[in-house]
């Protein structure tokens, strides 16, 4: 048994008072001396050619001070993955769906920027519009971009073992389709950012990201600043979920204004424009084929998917990968084939959320097992266990789950949720469903290809011992990245949480590639780990010069020096600290020597204390096209069990009890875990019953406010019981890995089990609304 | 961003001061009350009256008053404490009901009785629930007053036959006679913040505990232009004895008495289902209601 004095504990938040009394600053909060307000002109049209812009109106509005469109702009393409740059700060010849972006004004005040918008002429011919894949995808289909033939906008093919063969060997195969509908990220907190360049050629960014890094090297490379002038700050994030880590035309058009005004910029996104920008889930339309033997032994799966990826390229490579590699695991399965189209159409971009590629198919292919169990006559979770991965088992597509306590989750939220008395018993109308899942720890490599680091951490010890600041790059976007990294911090260096001051969300601090693909608490945990660790040596030997005692016989815990060969007199080094700061009245005292008093002495020795860390993941396994995207250093998973009630002459839904486990390794922050863990259930739970983003006929997005795009409330959600398991991860820090992401993979799929244990209807569309039930009970009740 | 744009405020004490303000800026001003709807409009752009007149502080519209025979509700009251109330629990237990489901918990602190009259909403909550016990609306003039029936209140969406220079003070109820039940079902995805799918409030009135329907009121919410009444469903309630059957047969013919369409919130097939299944449902909970149950 390990002992700790900080982690796995639930230690408040350390930003939970400034968040609770309205002292957080988020950066629409930030004002500076002289400072413009940006605006943005977006297309009306889905799909239109641009045949003039006139601004001449605009730049004659008093108040206006500069209008730019893709003429001025810089012409450089970006976007997220090296191979598909194909967004520009502004439409040059033509626009891909309503919002695109044309122009941009920067006035005295946001209304004065407003108007001048509206002055903006621009003549548009309108070109043939698509708003779904299938009429993308049509011959003749006009190309959304020329560099895109027949409108795919990336392919992927891969196979594992031999997928017809497999087949062959089955007792029972059968098909299944799916699909999704496109998500908002529905984050509190709009997209804002704040930019400032100075006339010594400086370009800071305040900005509401989750990704700091990506976003520094974006600026950098599309406005021709060298990197080390650049600078990205991020203020305190309402959410992101996914939609945030990415460089925008926002960012950019605010940094450029500012460089062309010499003056502060602040543009923030309303809501509609959230929608528009959107980077959100995309859809997704599976076809799942399953093969198993009569014993219920999982044999093989055929996976073809069509993704729905709006007007660019976004995450989208990775999310096409994703869809097809975070199927197989948690189980054993030997054969796998996929097949993945994104297709481009007149929509808003998506991109990265929560479970990133993964949530759909994992849906689709819990609800295909259930299916499966029932026709051979097998309890699913007897069916999902007889087919679990334990630790140390590697996937066909070359997966290492180091660590795995999947078995452990399924059997906790059997036994937890009472599974047995249940499963079978219930009156019609209320059901009980399961579903596992598992997500990656961590990214195994950036986005950009590339040898860096990607984590670093500094901590610097105060001159009088007593304060340890953490510098990281790392985002805290709500998720509580600088809770647990400040508990790490302290931990490491075996001081007290309340003595670590934590400084994050800055480019200037050091290298983090960002809040997404639950990376943070492993991999810049790793780093702050490594950072507290060589403190802690460097504290240790200026003490074991001092003290001629070895420093082998020495450790930090709790704040105070430990010698573990018994008592030493440091009476002369405490009245050493005490005369240094004659009159203070924190004086230490008592039968042990503290941290800060050591803290203090190596301070006097080498006038400066600081420790340093970085990470990168070590060598991970798939040596084929596409192994980058889901190779992680660790995985995580969940298991959930979900009860239902349907009402049967409305169809409506509701949720009683969710019982949800999930293996995050080692619990950092216990409650932070438990947070994630019903965030991800809520998050599920919305786009299981609710959310949906609809357009109109032009390709407008309908319901574009958080009216009419349904989050679940917190009168929506059950009663949700946690348990954490843990499983001790080697490549974790202190056994940490990730629980942002995992614990939504099971959600969607469980309340489909639970809606059809309830009612006797596959519902194989998402959002499974009231009305789609009650009409798939009218379906069946004429069969 | 969006922005609130500039306007005058004002905020009279007394009723007879918003009254002579009014009369001076008549359709240059706009009343606001708890402005959950008022504020929302102005900031879409919906609307851009040059003044605003609260009337929050009046205090006379903000109290319910029972006398001989009837129940008077001030305007100005805020829709949670339509739930606090005893007089409007015991009395008007439907329209405790709606006003229970009307927004989240931070709506209903300050949106009131009035503004949700007022502001003409096709599915408001309120509406059906008083439409069913047969409101009065007092309308207050600079010079003269009068009473409208709610029924003859609402002309489409958003219309209504106040005028700009009025002001709503008062909606009265006369008490409800013996062996009276209702009830308010609003369909909706979510358990807070929702704008109904479908929406009914039905209440009959026996004569006798085990008699035949002395009167009936059902209100579709939803699904027209305004909040009507299921008229050949109402017809066909009148002097029948209650029976499952009977709310069975009714609940077809309410479906008949309306055009739903669809929208982002729901299909006409699926609303037209439901306006079936919502009648039947309110009509027996208003049965047991009725019967003492
Ligand atoms: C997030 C949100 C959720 C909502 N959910 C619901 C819901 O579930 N159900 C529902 O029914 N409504 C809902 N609403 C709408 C709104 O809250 C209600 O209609 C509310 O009752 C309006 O009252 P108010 O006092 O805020 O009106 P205000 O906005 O102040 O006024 C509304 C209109 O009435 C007029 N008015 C107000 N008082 C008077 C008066 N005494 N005399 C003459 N004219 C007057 C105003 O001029 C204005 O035209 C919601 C609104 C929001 C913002």
């Amino acid at each position: 048994m390990k002992e700790f004095n900080v982690i796995n504990s639930r230690v408040p938040r350390v930003d939970a008072r400034a968040k609770v009394t309205g002292d957080a600053r988020y950066t629409a909060d930030l004002s500076m001396p002289n400072m413009l307000y940006g605006a943005l002109l977006q297309s009306p049209h889905a799909h239109a050619k641009i045949l003039n812009i006139d601004t001449s109106a605009a730049k004659k509005l008093i108040g206006v001070k500069e209008v730019v469109t893709a003429k001025e702009a810089s012409p450089i393409k970006f976007g997220l993955s090296p191979a598909r740059y194909d967004e520009m700060m502004f439409c040059m010849e033509k626009v891909r769906y309503v919002g695109d972006e044309i122009a941009a004004v920067a006035a005295v005040d946001p209304d004065t920027a407003m108007e001048a918008i509206s002055l903006i002429k621009v003549d548009y011919e309108e070109l043939p519009a698509y708003f779904n894949i299938f009429d993308a995808m049509k011959e003749g289909a006009m190309l959304i971009h020329d560099d895109y033939p027949g409108n795919i906008n990336a392919e992927v093919h891969q196979e594992f073992g031999n997928v017809e063969e497999a087949f062959k060997q089955c007792d029972y195969i059968r098909t299944d389709k799916f699909v999704n509908k496109k998500q908002d990220g529905a984050f509190i907190e709009p997209q804002a950012c704040l930019a400032n360049y100075d006339m010594d050629g400086n370009l800071i960014l305040y900005s509401s990201t989750q990704a700091p890094h990506y976003v520094q090297r974006i600026l950098s490379m599309v406005l021709n600043v060298p990197i080390g002038k650049v600078r990205v700050v991020k203020p305190y994030v309402g959410g992101g979920f996914g939609p945030k880590a990415s460089a925008s035309t926002l960012e950019l058009t605010a940094c450029f204004l500012s460089m062309k005004t010499g003056r502060p910029v602040k543009m923030v996104f309303n809501r509609e424009q959230v929608f528009m920008h959107s980077r959100a889930r995309h859809q997704f339309f599976h076809e799942l084929t399953t093969g198993v033997k009569k014993d219920g032994t999982l044999v093989a799966l055929k996976n073809t998917c069509y993704l729905d990826g709006g007007a660019y390229s976004s995450f989208g490579i990775a999310t096409i990968y994703y869809a097809g590699s975070l199927l197989g695991a948690p189980y054993k399965l030997p054969n796998m084939k996929y097949d993945g189209y994104r297709v481009c159409t007149n929509t808003p971009t998506c991109g990265a959320q929560r479970g990133h590629g993964g949530v759909a198919a994992r849906a689709a292919w819990e609800q295909q097992l259930d299916i499966i169990a029932e026709e051979l006559k097998m309890d699913p979770v007897e069916f999902r266990l007889k087919n679990i991965m334990q630790r140390g088992d590697v996937t066909c597509n070359d997966f290492n789950m180091s660590s795995l306590g999947m078995k452990e989750c399924l059997e906790a939220v059997r036994d937890g949720s009472e599974w047995g008395k249940k499963k079978g018993k219930l009156p019609k109308g209320k059901g009980i469903g399961v579903a596992c899942g598992f997500f990656v720890s961590g990214a195994g490599y950036p986005i950009y290809r590339s040898d860096t680091f990607h984590s670093t951490a500094m901590i610097k010890l105060s001159e009088d011992g007593g304060t340890a600041d953490l510098y990281t790059a790392s985002a805290e976007i709500g998720q509580g990245s600088d809770t647990i990294l400040s508990m790490i911090a302290a931990e490491a260096m075996g001081i007290r949480y309340e003595n670590v001051k934590i400084h994050s969300g800055d480019t200037d601090f050091g290298v983090d590639l960002g809040a997404y693909s639950s990376r943070q608490t492993l991999m810049s945990g790793h780093a702050v780990k490594m950072a507290g660790e060589d403190v802690k040596r460097q504290v240790l030997g200026v003490l074991s010069n001092t003290l001629k005692i070895p420093i082998e016989d020495m450790d930090i815990k709790d704040g105070f020096i430990i010698f573990k060969k018994g008592n030493v007199d440091f009476s002369g080094l405490r009245s050493y600290y005490i005369k240094e700061h004659r009159g203070w009245t924190d004086q230490p005292a008592g039968d042990k020597l503290t941290f800060k008093e050591a803290a203090r002495i190596a301070y006097l020795e080498k006038g400066v204390v600081v420790g340093g860390g970085a990470y990168k993941p070590g060598e991970l396994g798939g040596k084929y096209k596409g192994a980058t995207v889901g190779t992680s250093p660790a995985y995580g998973c969940s298991a959930q069990v979900v009860e239902v009630t349907v009402d049967m002459e409305t169809g409506k839904i509701t949720v009683d009890n969710m019982t949800d486990a999930h293996d995050c390794g080692f619990a950092i922050n216990r409650t932070n875990v438990e947070g994630q863990m019903q965030g991800s259930l809520s998050m599920g739970l919305g786009e299981a019953l609710f959310e949906e983003v609809k357009f109109d006929p032009n390709g407008k997005v309908a319901n574009a406010t958080l009216g009419e795009y349904r989050i679940p409330t917190a009168l929506d959600m059950p009663n949700v019981k946690t348990i954490i398991v843990e499983s001790d991860e080697p490549n974790g820090p202190f056994g940490a890995k990730e629980v942002g992401e995992g614990a939504i993979m099971p959600t969607i799929p469980a309340i489909l089990n639970a809606v059809y244990d309830a009612v006797g209807v596959r519902i194989n569309e998402l959002p499974i609304t009231s009305e789609r039930i009650f009409m798939a009970l009218k379906d069946k009740e004429k069969k | 961003m969006l922005l609130l744009p500039k306007f005058d405020y004002y905020e009279p004490r007394e009723m007879s001061e918003a009254l002579k303000l009014m009369s001076k800026m008549k359709t240059s001003a706009k009343i606001i009350a708890g402005g959950t709807d008022v504020l929302v409009n102005m900031k879409k752009g919906l609307i851009s009256p040059k003044s605003l007149v609260n009337v929050a502080r009046i205090s006379e519209l903000s109290d319910v008053e029972p006398s001989n025979g009837t129940i008077s509700i001030g305007s100005g009251l805020i829709v949670e404490k339509l739930t606090e109330f005893d007089i409007i629990k015991k009395k008007l237990p439907i329209l405790f009901k709606a006003a229970r489901v009307l927004g989240s918990p931070l709506v209903r602190n300050r949106a009131t009785i009035g503004g949700n009259i007022v502001t003409a909403r096709p599915a408001a909550d309120l509406p059906p629930a008083l439409l069913a016990v047969d409101a009065k609306l007092k309308l207050v003039g600079a010079k003269s007053s009068r009473e409208v029936s709610l029924d003859k209140f609402f002309i489409g969406p958003g219309q209504t036959v106040i005028k700009p220079t009025e002001i709503l003070s008062r909606i009265i109820i006369k008490e409800l006679p013996p062996f009276t039940g209702g009830d308010y079902i609003k369909l909706g995805h979510r358990n807070a913040l929702e704008i109904a799918i479908v929406a009914v409030a039905s209440r009959i009135t026996l004569d006798s505990p085990d008699g035949v329907i002395k009167e009936a009121r059902i209100i579709l919410s939803a699904v027209a232009p305004k909040a009507i009444h299921a008229v050949s469903a109402e017809k066909a309630l009148k002097g029948e004895k209650p029976t499952a059957k009977l709310f069975e047969k009714v609940a077809k013919l309410a479906a008949g008495d309306c055009a739903p369409i669809t929208d982002i919130r729901g299909g006409a097939e699926y609303r037209r289902a439901m306006v079936a299944a919502l009648t039947k449902k309110t009509l027996m909970n208003a049965l047991n209601e009725a019967k003492g149950k």
